[in-house]
């Protein structure tokens, strides 16, 4: 048989495995733009509809947000549309310096370098900065950016237990002959939506005198008072040494990262950085409107207010109609059915009720802790909220998850 | 801060090391849109002027050509700016199914999927396609973030030495017991602008049952009679099985890259390729955009062909001033200097005179073969390159080194 008919075979028999075991992924073809009300084909080649999108990483609405489109328009009109090179040969604007600064200042770092991706900072942020007299000491839920950032790195590899500052501890101490130590962590884990104790993983790096790097994706511009990320949160904004992080979730949504800290790191990573050397500059329109949205964020909290109000509704209605999640107050709501083969189920009925979520099972999440999760965004009103609650309560009785009579059973209680 | 003084020395040491050895970089502010005319603030706080660009891969002058852009704007408001969402969850829209659709039509292949850059499908690839029981062969001087895909796979590595096709067969007779052997190359290098031998690529797979994986980030757009690329231009489309390229250069230069190739391995892509599923789906605008960029070099090979007689008048010129130059057909022209301190002269030197080019020196080059990079576009007019030529002539007499030989160069320079 030729080569080309052995390497389809094998790979057919592969896909097949996969559509066995229920683990084939499936696009679902939107025709709208992002936002709370999104419209739909789904089953490819059924009429489009309209549902109610709670799986975006669209927290504060920015995605289509008209002063987004607006500074994008802007952006395209004076700067083009894209600039064909990487940064440090034609591909730096006068936007690209103001848009690390701007970012600097929100984050209260030094200094700021833009990716194309937060996947690319992660990717490049260790290899340039630790070499094999050094230890990486990574939380074993980090996402899976940092994993392969860390799998290009030469330093010692340490995995500690999920927020447990004991076995963070123990690596420290495993590690202290070191040249450096660095302590990496999600700053919100994208499963559970649960924040690193980052007042805790603090006082271990300064105790051990480690440096500490936090994945802020799923908090910049929402976890905090002023939403400036789980630093904030925990009141540590002068105790964090590298932060990286997204333009694609929160920020607006379309492409884009950084890596943000301490002047000598970020010229660091200018000289070496594989993916900022190697990939493309950000293109002028994502520049041009994540400095809208950081302005935007600056002059006022009322969008990560209202997702704030949005999150605490949600949680306090869903565990009210009698649904398990796991407890906390991120945006993200895991809400847990445990079985694979229910959370498919699940959110299929509940896109036939106009809801659009989407189960995660194994191997994203391990085996037994199945769940739907449900992402809030600022872009919600109640009504959508409610609308959710009613549908989740529906689809829930039908499938045997809730009692039929919800409220007998809690006066029971 | 919790770290220490000695780490913040420490990076600061190198930082100085970086710089004392000449091979810092140094980023110079550009003020309008990429063309080939430009206005750039360098260095930083010095007065804006307009200058020639010749650094960019803005190969077909698309990145600021006002279809692409009306097509960007259009889309910006009907599909919105971000999606907030990777592929899979709800990052899907149909002008992102009909993208693939025409990037298979256009490159000849069975499917396509989209990565938000090239650097990430090729990071995402070779992981995906081949385990340990395999062998990936890869041309010696392919791009890093091929590498970087390599390293992250467990297959083993063969290289074989830049364009040597005995030594790729070498490589090959090595490997016969693998399970699957995939030979690796850049489509176009970019440092040389040379091209790889895809013909005797294809060859040499079918004869040893490897299959056959091409980087034509430096070619999609303008190689080939119709611009569909190497494989076009070395006459072997339908016979490459994976080709991964950028929509980062000639095709708008935004962002975005693709794999296209067997529809088996770009499907296990979508399933298993970690930047797929883990980073951002590529935003609305530069879906809506490169589908214009399509439309336009699909109906007229008008660009492409202006492009290829560019570079050949730029060719001509600069070697009949006395520059040595890479010979070959690319719009990337080497104009070797060997010295790298004398690459950074010319080029600074030239920046006095209106033009935009950057000195390349080791480590990104082999130590010993500095050079300036010109990137030809089918923006330029002759009169832009009429008048490069002639700053690269007057910067070329003030260091002596026009009708000088490498050998007379590196005489006076050194390496």
């Amino acid at each position: 048989m030729a080569v080309h008919e052995r390497v389809k075979d094998f790979f057919r028999n592969e896909l097949v495995e996969l559509q066995n075991a229920d683990l084939f992924k499936e696009e679902r073809m939107i025709c709208s733009a992002q936002a709370a009300d999104i419209l739909v084909k789904y089953p490819s080649g059924a009429q489009p509809r309209t549902v109610i999108n709670f799986c975006a990483n669209n927290y504060l609405g920015l995605s289509s947000h008209p002063a987004l489109i607006e500074a994008a328009q802007k952006g395209l009109q004076e700067r083009g549309y894209g600039m064909s090179s990487v940064r440090f040969i034609c591909g730096t604007q006068d936007i690209h310096k103001e848009l690390e600064q701007k970012v600097s200042e929100f984050l209260g770092m030094e200094d700021t370098i833009l990716y194309s991706s937060c996947f690319d900072a992660n990717g490049g942020v260790f290899e340039a900065l630790l070499g094999e007299e050094d230890a990486l000491i990574s939380d074993e839920l980090n996402h899976a950016s940092i994993i392969d950032g860390i799998r290009l790195c030469k330093a010692e590899r340490h995995r500690f237990k999920h927020q447990d500052m004991k076995d963070l501890e123990h690596h420290l101490k495993l590690t202290q002959d070191r040249r450096f130590r660095l302590i990496v962590t999600d700053g919100a884990f994208s499963m559970d939506g649960v924040v690193a104790r980052l007042d805790e993983i603090s006082d271990l790096a300064e105790t051990y005198d480690a440096i500490l790097m936090v994945d802020d994706s799923h908090a910049t511009g929402f976890i905090g008072k002023t939403g400036r990320g789980t630093h904030e949160y925990f009141d540590v904004m002068d105790r964090v040494d590298i932060i990286t992080t997204t333009f694609g979730k929160a920020l607006g949504g379309a492409s884009g990262g950084c890596v943000s800290g301490s002047k000598v790191f970020i010229d660091i990573l200018r000289q070496r950085s594989r993916p900022y050397l190697f990939s493309n500059t950000m293109s002028p329109v994502v520049v041009a409107a994540t400095i809208k949205a950081i302005q935007l964020l600056q002059e006022s909290t009322h969008l990560r207010d209202k997702l704030e109000r949005n999150a605490t509704y949600f949680r306090t209605q869903i565990k009210a109609a009698g649904f398990e999640i796991k407890e906390g107050f991120h945006p993200i709501v895991p809400i847990m059915l445990h079985d694979a083969k229910l959370v498919q189920d699940m959110a299929r009925e509940l896109y036939n009720e106009g809801i659009y979520v989407i189960g995660f099972f194994y191997p994203v999440v391990p085996r037994g802790t199945a769940r739907i999760r449900v992402q809030l965004s600022a872009a919600h009103e109640f009504e959508h909220i409610d609308r959710a609650i009613a549908a989740f309560t529906k689809v829930g009785k039908k499938l045997g998850i809730l009692p039929e009579h919800p409220h007998v059973s809690k006066q029971e209680r | 801060m919790s770290y220490s003084d000695s780490a913040k020395a420490h990076f600061a040491a190198e930082l100085k090391s970086i710089r004392e050895s000449g091979l810092f970089k140094e980023e110079r502010f550009i003020e309008s849109p990429q063309a080939a005319r430009i206005t750039v603030k360098y260095p930083w706080g010095a007065p804006s002027k307009e200058v020639i660009n010749l650094c960019a891969n803005n190969y077909l002058g698309l990145s600021s050509h006002p279809e692409v852009l009306d097509a960007a704007r259009a889309a910006l408001e009907v599909r919105g700016f971000g999606l907030s969402s990777v592929r899979f969850i709800c990052g899907t829209q149909d002008i992102h199914h009909e993208l693939e659709q025409k990037l298979t039509e256009f490159l000849g292949t069975e499917d396509t999927v989209l990565f938000p850059s090239c650097m990430e499908a090729n990071v995402g690839l070779f992981e995906v396609m081949l385990d340990k029981d395999d062998a990936m062969i890869a041309d010696r001087l392919v791009h890093a973030s091929i590498v970087d895909g390599m390293r992250l796979c467990k297959a083993q590595l063969y290289n074989y030495k830049h364009s040597n096709m005995d030594h790729l067969e070498e490589k090959l007779q090595e490997t016969q017991a693998c399970r699957f052997r995939l030979i690796i190359t850049d489509g176009v290098f970019s440092m040389d602008g040379d091209i790889a031998q895809l013909d005797k690529i294809c060859d040499l797979a079918d004869k040893y049952g490897a299959f056959v994986m091409v980087d034509d980030s430096h070619a999609t757009g303008f190689m080939g009679r119709t611009g569909r690329g190497t494989h076009e231009h070395c006459g072997v489309v339908g016979r490459i099985d994976v080709i991964t390229t950028t929509l980062g250069k000639a095709l708008g230069g935004a962002a975005g890259g693709c794999v296209s190739g067997r529809a088996e391995i770009v499907e296990m892509c979508r399933q298993r390729a970690r930047p797929y599923l883990f980073s951002n789906t590529v935003p609305p605008v530069v879906v809506a955009a490169t589908l214009k960029v399509l439309n336009v070099i699909s109906r007229s090979t008008d660009r492409r062909d202006k492009l290829e007689a560019n570079t050949r008048y730029f060719r001509e010129q600069m070697t009949r001033v006395g520059f040595d130059i890479r010979e070959g057909i690319h719009p990337i022209v080497p104009v070797m200097l060997y010295n790298a301190t004398l690459s950074q002269n010319v080029a600074r030197d030239l920046y006095g005179e209106g033009i935009y080019v950057v000195g390349f020196f080791f480590p990104v080059v082999p130590q010993g073969q500095a050079r300036i990079r010109v990137q030809i576009s089918a923006d330029h007019e002759r009169e832009d390159l009429d008048k490069a030529v002639s700053a690269f002539a007057k910067v070329g007499q003030k260091y002596n080194i026009l009708g000088k030989k490498k050998d007379e160069i590196i005489a006076t320079y050194g390496t």
